[in-house]
């Protein structure tokens, strides 16, 4: 009877132990609202991060961020244009200037590891891949980033604060190119995914590494700009595979997703705008007519025109032109640079 | 036992719960107490119909406020300015420095506005909890400030002019949101310190609204030209005549000397490895931008640098950058922007004409316009306030015409030296170990100065018309602001004097009517001829400082005259002995 009674109140401790635990870590961390990080957090932080300098161009920035997560000179960073463009160097936290190559890229993580071309004795400051970890929705954050290239030489990168808002699947584009990751990301409350800061790192206010800043995008639904980062937990098992010198996933190139195009009728019926026919393989993106009251004739164009750049792409046939302007949505306004009697001019143009 | 460990855990599971709630209430109620003394010291700044406009802050009892330059360069002359009491104040422009984007103004109609109390920007770290105080998007009609919260992103940031004359250096980065009207605002540390302006943001594909990073002029910075400001000057940045670039290895080096600067005449060469600036170590060509763009034009700062013949120092004086005779023109898309729709492109809505509103007849005598100067008037005060004690000081001087005979001597440092000095309106002369040295006040040549002691002549010159009673002795006299004196190592007023070529930089330290010290420049690629004065005293009718210093040659070695004896009104041997 007594051991019942003992054994009972036991199992009621018991509960009672676990609940208080529970709800006492459940609230310390909702309260938890304290963006202050010490120095050592701080500089620790600041010396697994790279600068990263390549080729750009019009919105296509000339510099990035990247993060680096091995003693030998490992860094992962977004896989955009920057790594594409083949020549690239980094600038260590400490002012030290390195040639990159690229060991290894995903596309479906947006990642790309790269390896600095060090010489024998050199040691870099990493992150912990061991360490990663996953926050609560809640949770203050910090951003480190090369964003805007504030930051040259051994100074530190731009630091910003700001709260997981969400964790959530993301569906985004940044003109043709769709965000390819299916599993969610977090998405933070700051404006943390400016101009260079894509591969920056994203910790808590221990110092803990949470993410990967990604690029400037813009949400599919809403066309508001995006700020997330990948969860280092989804890409820790990515970063090991390509640290291993396996090979993932290339880009697909031009694949169907990227092939839609707006038809000869829609451009005319939406736009006003009538094409030379295309007639031969590569056909240039010559303007034939222009109908009256039109978009295109509101916004300045006219009969014998030649597209050149959509935006920042180049523009080499009116195939390109039909599928460059499918990417836009109505009411987005597109810059079009056109070539008229040996000049190019700036033309604006809202998407009808 | 498990009874004890929960009560335990439910002991400090509960302590730290409210520990934590309390912390945060606390910080709160810390943070709205902060805010609540420190909004009085924000102003909304606007042009004379109240239209547009940027923000500012007080900063003295007697209605100084700070603004940015493109705020009040778009606002005009005479300004409205809204504080958080909800009342419009009359204002008027003082002083501008638009390479720094900084604009000094005065509220009129009170002595006893509240001000902003100045922190220690240099203290300031990437990490640490700001607030932004402002009117952005002019949200408050009753002008209560809108505040928002960030933290320092990174500090001595450096902005690049970017087509303009504004130059951002050693700037405080933040991320807490700046927005159209922030500009001019003040930073404040979480204390409530004054550490900074907003003027700029990172504004890019997102249109003109907050991107997360925005620069605050760093308040050291500003200290150093308040003083110049309130001389109501355009005050310029300076260039230091020698350019240097970083290596891969970290070390800043010289690229080019000019061979008529201060420097190149310290011994500095290219190739040399520049230390420290202005007393802060060097590791990027950025650091020295970054020091060398917080220091007024004229500013006197030591170098430290290392060559194949080891360490060296010495000072050098910052030339003018701009040199603008008139307050410069902003390009329209750095002029303050109406701030209501952020969509809006780059210069799509501009003022059409500076504003001309109704300017009250008693402000109207607060603005005195005249070439090289913001406002002439403010001058004025600040010139009469030295040169009217100076001058009743002196008065005992009577008429300056008859010749001073100065006996003096000098020991260590270097040889022995007995000389007498005759200072005559129309020539200095010099005896020196009975070597005679003598110079035309009209057309002093360098050649005349006697080795030992250059620029001695020059400088008694100019000495003996600052010392006369004749204000028109010089063509030009201005107040120039403060500026710390090496080696005297003080704040000094400056009064400045142009006579000809001859330029005088006259130093006072508040602890008397009567300078302290004088740098002349008289010819180019010639070192300037720098003085110190102490133990000023009435001798045989004139007011003659007992001791003279001289500051010359590679080194910049001080060498002290002692005055034996003055006389005047005697016959002027100069005159007779003339060739």
């Amino acid at each position: 009877m007594t051991t019942c009674v003992i054994h009972a109140l036991e199992r009621v401790y018991r509960t009672a132990l676990i609940l208080t635990l529970l709800f006492a870590s459940g609230r310390c961390c909702a309260l938890q609202s304290d963006f202050r990080a010490t120095d050592e957090v701080l500089k620790s932080q600041q010396q697994t991060i790279v600068k990263l300098f390549g080729a750009g161009g019009g919105s296509l920035d000339s510099y990035g961020t990247g993060t680096l997560v091995s003693g030998d000179g490992h860094v992962v960073t977004v896989w955009n244009h920057l790594v594409s463009t083949g020549y690239l160097t980094a600038v260590t936290a400490d002012g030290r200037k390195f040639t990159v190559d690229v060991v290894g890229t995903s596309a479906e993580y947006d990642l790309a590891l790269l390896k600095l071309r060090s010489e024998p004795g050199d040691s870099f400051s990493c992150i912990d891949l061991s360490k990663v970890s996953d926050p609560d929705p809640g949770t203050p954050v910090l951003a480190f980033s090369n964003m805007f290239h504030v930051a040259t030489g051994n100074e530190p990168v731009s630091l910003v604060h700001g709260v997981i808002a969400a964790r959530i699947p993301l569906e985004a584009t940044q003109g043709r190119w769709k965000f390819p990751l299916k599993s969610p990301v977090w998405l933070v409350d700051a404006i943390i995914n400016n101009s260079g800061a894509a591969g920056g790192l994203l910790t808590d206010t221990k110092g803990v590494p949470i993410g990967l800043i990604g690029r400037e995008i813009r949400h599919s639904a809403s066309r508001t700009w995006v700020n997330y980062a990948i969860p280092l937990t989804t890409l820790k098992p990515v970063i090991e595979t390509l640290l291993s010198g396996k090979k993932l996933d290339s880009r697909p190139t031009d694949s169907a997703a990227n092939t839609r195009m707006i038809s000869d009728q829609e451009l005319t019926a939406r736009f006003g705008l009538t094409m030379l026919p295309n007639v031969v393989e590569r056909t240039p993106a010559w303007i034939d007519t222009v109908a009256k009251d039109s978009v295109a004739a509101k916004c300045g164009l006219q009969r014998g025109d030649l597209i050149v750049l959509v935006n920042d792409a180049i523009i080499t046939s009116v195939t390109g032109f039909r599928q460059q302007l499918a990417a836009f949505r109505s009411g987005e306004r597109v810059s079009l640079t056109i070539n008229r009697e040996q000049q190019l001019l700036p033309v604006e143009l809202q998407i009808p | 036992m498990l009874l004890c460990l929960l009560v335990i855990v439910m002991l400090f599971g509960s302590v730290s719960t409210a520990n934590a709630q309390q912390t945060v209430i606390e910080r709160e109620a810390a943070r709205v107490e902060t805010l609540r003394r420190i909004s009085s010291s924000i102003v909304c700044v606007m042009d004379p119909k109240g239209q547009g406009g940027g923000s500012g802050v007080l900063i003295s009892a007697d209605g100084y406020a700070i603004s940015n330059y493109h705020v009040t360069s778009g606002s005009g002359t005479f300004m409205k300015c809204g504080l958080s009491d909800g009342k419009l104040y009359d204002a008027v422009i003082v002083g501008i420095d638009p390479t720094g984007d900084i604009a000094l103004i005065q509220l009129q109609g009170r002595s006893d506005f509240s001000f902003a109390i100045p922190g220690d920007s240099d203290q300031v770290q990437a990490g640490d909890e700001v607030m932004a105080l402002g009117n952005p998007f002019l949200l408050a009609s009753d002008f209560t400030p809108t505040v928002t919260y960030g933290i320092v992103s990174g500090v001595r940031r450096y902005q690049y002019p970017a087509n303009t004359f504004l130059e951002y250096t050693d700037c405080i980065q933040i991320d807490a949101s700046i927005n159209p009207g922030n500009s001019g605002g003040p930073l404040f540390n979480i204390e409530g310190r004054w550490i900074g302006i907003n003027g700029r943001a990172s504004f890019e594909k997102r249109g003109r609204v907050n991107s997360g990073a925005a620069y605050a002029i760093s308040v050291n910075q500003i200290q150093k030209f308040i003083e110049h400001l309130k001389c109501g000057l355009i005050v310029d940045h300076g260039v230091a005549e020698f350019t240097v670039a970083t290596l891969d290895t970290g070390q800043v080096t010289v690229a080019q000397v000019s061979a008529l600067s201060d420097a190149y005449r310290r011994g500095l060469r290219p190739g040399a490895e520049v230390l420290s600036f202005a007393g802060r170590l060097l590791t990027s060509a950025n650091d020295f931008q970054n020091v060398l763009g917080i220091f007024p034009e004229g500013t006197r700062l030591p170098l430290t640098w290392r060559d194949s013949d080891g360490l060296h120092e010495g000072t050098i004086r910052l030339r003018p950058l701009h040199a603008f005779q008139k307050a410069p023109e902003l390009p329209q898309e750095r002029q303050q922007q109406p701030p209501e729709d952020p969509e809006k492109q780059d210069g799509e809505e501009m003022h059409a004409d500076k504003p001309a509103g109704e300017v009250p007849e008693p402000l109207k005598s607060l603005f005195v316009a005249r070439d090289g100067f913001c406002n002439y008037h403010f001058n004025e005060i600040q010139r009469l306030r030295l040169l009217t004690a100076l001058k009743e000081r002196v008065a005992s001087n009577g008429d300056p015409k008859p010749a001073w005979v100065i006996a003096f001597n000098a020991a260590d440092p270097g040889p022995q030296l007995v000389g007498e000095l005759t200072i005559a309106a129309s020539a200095v002369g010099l005896n020196l170990n009975n070597r005679p040295f003598l110079q035309s006040t009209t057309d002093p040549l360098v050649e005349e100065e006697s080795p030992q002691l250059p620029g001695l002549l020059v400088a008694m010159n100019q000495l003996r018309r600052l010392l006369s009673t004749d204000a028109a002795e010089f063509t030009e006299q201005q107040a120039a602001g403060r500026t710390f004196h090496l080696p005297l190592k003080k704040d000094v007023d400056v009064l400045l004097t142009r006579e000809g070529v001859r330029t005088c930089r006259w130093y006072f330290d508040g602890s008397s009517a009567l300078p302290v010290g004088v740098d002349v420049e008289y010819a180019q690629g010639i070192d300037e001829a720098r003085l110190l004065f102490t133990d000023w005293a009435d001798r045989n009718g004139a007011v003659f400082p007992g001791r003279i210093g001289l500051i010359s040659g590679v080194r910049e070695e001080l060498r002290w005259l002692n005055i034996d004896s003055v006389s005047v009104n005697r016959p002027s041997a100069t005159e007779k002995t003339k060739p």
